[in-house]
């Protein structure tokens, strides 16, 4: 709380200070006051008379009005554009973007930018009140479903514009097949994809070579090399639902999408128990009550799974792409992303989530935003040929450098999982949509039902029974 | 002095002069002045009393009105009356979270000041490292809370933690202290009185100290027992801290967020969901501003009535 009202009361002030550096804001209160002031020494050789004072407070009062006409959005503007970036990576991230952010130098009518790193404690209050108040980003990243919510809001100014500047400039085929689409809405695309946020399979080779199995490639022999590590004391279905961790959840949902199922249909509305769902979530109970499952996963925490990883408990499991750069000692250079599996539906999928930049409707000029959002797409490669941390590249042309390509897991994900991953929509479609931040992305339905199934105390048809239940409550 | 003039004092007295006054009425004069003055006080405390309104009057209001519609953190949404209450008391999540916030609440007020007063006892015998023991007592208290659920969250979460190592070698089998629900509930509350009983043994220490010594000793003398003596001295003479102690605890168990979300996050499967974990789940997960604002109306609601029947309590023990 204390850091986002230090953040705040930075913005307030480095706010003003531009505001008293744009050219057209002090000339006319400057002429204005000065001249009345004159007049007012001539008529009474008072310095500071009631007459004058009107007079001074009439020409501020014009020059604002007068700045606030100039100010709109729709035409250019040299006003900073203020860009709000979330720590998407280690403690290097942040400055270096912001060193990418200062460095732009925008053309003649278009504002430069300013750069403000926004924690993730809290991040959904200091947006909402930021932006209910206008005093908000004009471009940002933020929660990957934030901007459907402020779309749905009205606060989002739609990318639809600047993505068609950049099928001009290249940008826009350098996308992942796909990944644009994951932004469009009935209105528009809400936002541009940023950085991809996957959630695969890793196993330890050692462990593996160890229990005598080879890597599965399809839900029958994954079972099989479940087996084989729990003879060696290893679990072979790591993952955590605890405090905070909402992989578990995520980790289920994509055994649906892997199977053909999935959340939402086609109208954008909850449709959990489906024959798809059933079989998927029949199949994890299995694993679980098979004792596949680490009994305690239920509540563990992120920080609980890293662990597990590093005491070696933890043979094969299901993490985001991070899961070798986090805190799991000596075994990180045995961890190995695993291949998607084929499910007895014949289907291969995944859940990954495509975090985006958003553009607000409260901005200097619209014209500065996309001018400002395309030079960060031009040279934002640094974040990743530096690795900072950040979630895998939305470019084609970043995964293909050298840097990248240095890590094979990398690649891997790149390669063989980012054509199968589909996104919250599914099976119904593909683009993101407001109901998604409240149903399902981090939601307590969510958490409850992957905490019930992973208990292992419940059958499937209940468990998504009551997640459908607990969803059709929360749609709007 | 007899009935009769000690009665006459009081009236002179309660009429603005002193014992051996007049007794007389205030005159215009002073009736003046005293508004004066009543005026100057007023004056002085305004500045106080507008930033009270503002800083807590406004926003209990504006959370008021936000609990009758059915916004969300960016709109305030449409009016829609008492419909988020009624929503909120039909659901059975509702119930369960208030089912174990009493009985969170209850296990945190009665264990911690139950150690925290055999320890204040333990504390005023003669023993050697008083002071260092009543320092390191205070710990628990004094750690903040993050940091403690972390502590406890290594402690017991994963199969090879320490204490599910210890139940296993006393042969009490795989204890999943934070994935069972129920031993996930028991051990919340044991988290809660570990945190809490510091704050109890300083409540506890000070109201003993005020204690007079001579009342022992003459109950020794009247040949009283230890627990006698503990049962009809003691807890009667610092009743009064522990009514205080026990209102403030109540406060803190029913608003305690930190402790339970860090350690479980409400879970598994909503086991050890409080009303304030159901509140802060449906604000920030769900985004129903309206519902959450609703449950968090009601939790102060009830604490102001037991606030309300512990200190008739307090005042009560003032009386006898």
């Amino acid at each position: 709380m204390e850091t986002n009202a230090v953040a705040a009361r930075n913005l307030f002030i480095s706010t003003a200070t531009h505001a008293s550096n744009d050219e057209s804001w002090p000339l006319p209160v400057a002429t204005a006051a000065g001249k009345e002031t004159v007049m007012a020494s001539q008529s009474t050789g008072s310095s500071f008379s009631r007459r004058g004072f009107l007079g001074i407070a009439g020409g501020v009062a014009t020059a604002v009005a007068l700045t606030a006409c100039s100010g709109g959005s729709g035409g250019g503007s040299t006003q900073a554009i203020k860009f709000w970036n979330m720590p998407w990576g280690g403690t290097e991230f942040n400055p270096l973007d912001k060193k990418i952010t200062l460095a732009y130098k925008p053309k003649t009518g278009s504002g430069a930018a300013t750069y403000q790193a926004i924690q993730w404690a809290n991040f959904t209050q200091t947006f909402s009140s930021a932006v209910a108040s206008n005093t908000g980003p004009a471009v940002s990243s933020g929660g990957g479903t934030q901007a459907f919510q402020f779309a749905n809001q009205g606060k989002i100014a739609y990318a639809d514009d600047l993505l068609d500047s950049w099928k001009k400039n290249g940008i826009y085929d350098d996308f992942f097949d796909g990944l644009v689409d994951t932004m469009k809405t009935d209105k528009g695309y809400a936002a541009v994809p940023y950085n991809l946020d996957v959630r695969i399979s890793w196993y330890n080779k050692t462990l593996l070579q160890q229990a005598g199995v080879e890597p599965p490639t399809d839900w029958d022999s994954y079972r099989k090399v479940c087996a084989a590590l729990k003879k060696i004391g290893v679990y072979g279905f790591g993952l955590g639902s605890g405090a905070g961790n909402f992989t578990g959840s995520h980790i289920l949902t994509a055994f649906m999408i892997n199977n053909g199922g999935g959340i939402f249909n086609t109208d954008k509305k909850p449709d959990c128990v489906t024959p798809e769902n059933i079989g998927a979530m029949e199949y994890v109970l299995d694993l679980v009550k098979s004792g596949y499952s680490d009994p305690a996963a239920a509540t563990y925490t992120s920080a609980n799974v890293q662990s597990q990883w590093k005491a070696k408990k933890f043979g094969f499991g299901w993490d985001g792409a991070g899961l070798a750069a986090g805190a799991v000692g000596d075994v990180a250079g045995d961890l190995v992303v695993g291949s998607p599996l084929v499910s007895p539906s014949g289907k291969k999928g995944g859940l990954y989530f495509p975090n985006n930049i958003m553009m607000y409707k409260n901005t200097p000029s619209q014209q500065s935003s996309e001018a400002f959002l395309t030079y960060y797409f031009q040279n934002m490669k640094e974040l990743w040929a530096k690795k900072t941390g950040i979630g895998l590249p939305p470019l084609k042309s970043i995964a293909d450098t050298a840097e990248f390509k240095v890590d094979p897991n990398n690649v891997k994900i790149i390669t063989e999982w980012q054509p199968i991953f589909k996104t919250w929509a599914a099976p119904g479609g593909t683009g993101l949509f407001y109901n998604i931040a409240n149903t399902v992305d981090g939601t307590a339905p969510m958490m409850t039902f992957a905490q019930s199934i992973l208990g292992g105390k419940t059958d499937a048809k209940s468990a998504l029974t009551a997640l459908q239940s607990a969803m059709e409550g929360l749609m709007k | 002095m007899t009935t009769e003039s000690v009665i006459g004092a009081l009236k002179r007295a309660r009429s603005g002069v002193g014992n051996g006054g007049s007794g007389r009425r205030l005159g215009g004069r002073e009736r003046r002045r005293t508004f004066s003055h009543s005026r100057t006080f007023l004056f002085f405390v305004l500045p106080s009393l507008i930033l009270l309104l503002l800083l807590n009057v406004y926003p209990v209001i504006y959370a008021g009105l936000q609990s009758l519609r059915n916004g969300d953190l960016l709109s305030a949404g449409n009016f829609v009356g008492l419909n988020n209450y009624i929503a909120m008391v039909q659901t059975p999540a509702f119930w369960h979270a208030t089912g174990f916030t009493v009985v969170f609440t209850l296990v945190g007020v009665f264990g911690s000041w139950s150690i925290g007063l055999a320890l204040a006892l333990f504390l005023r015998t003669r023993i050697p490292a008083n002071g260092l023991f009543k320092v390191l007592l205070l710990l628990p208290w004094v750690v903040p809370v993050v940091v403690s659920a972390t502590s406890w969250n290594w402690l017991v979460a994963t199969p090879q933690s320490p204490l599910p190592m210890l139940a296993q070698a006393l042969g009490l089998g795989n204890v999943l202290f934070l994935a069972d629900p129920v031993l996930a509930q028991v051990t919340v509350c044991v988290f809660k009185v570990w945190i809490s009983f510091p704050f109890m043994l300083m409540m506890m220490s000070s109201a003993l100290a005020s204690v007079d010594v001579n009342v022992y000793e003459a109950s020794k003398v009247d040949g009283a027992s230890s627990m006698q003596a503990f049962g009809r001295i003691t807890l009667p003479m610092i009743s009064r801290s522990t009514y205080i102690s026990w209102i403030l605890m109540t406060i803190f168990c029913v608003n305690d967020f930190p402790s339970i979300f860090l350690l479980t996050g409400g879970g598994p499967v909503n086991s050890t969901q409080t009303l304030v974990v159901l509140a802060y789940s449906t604000v920030f997960q769900n985004f129903q501003t309206g519902p959450g604002v609703a449950i968090a109306f009601m939790m102060t609601i009830v604490l102001v009535i037991i606030a309300t029947v512990l200190y008739r309590q307090i005042r009560k023990v003032n009386i006898e």
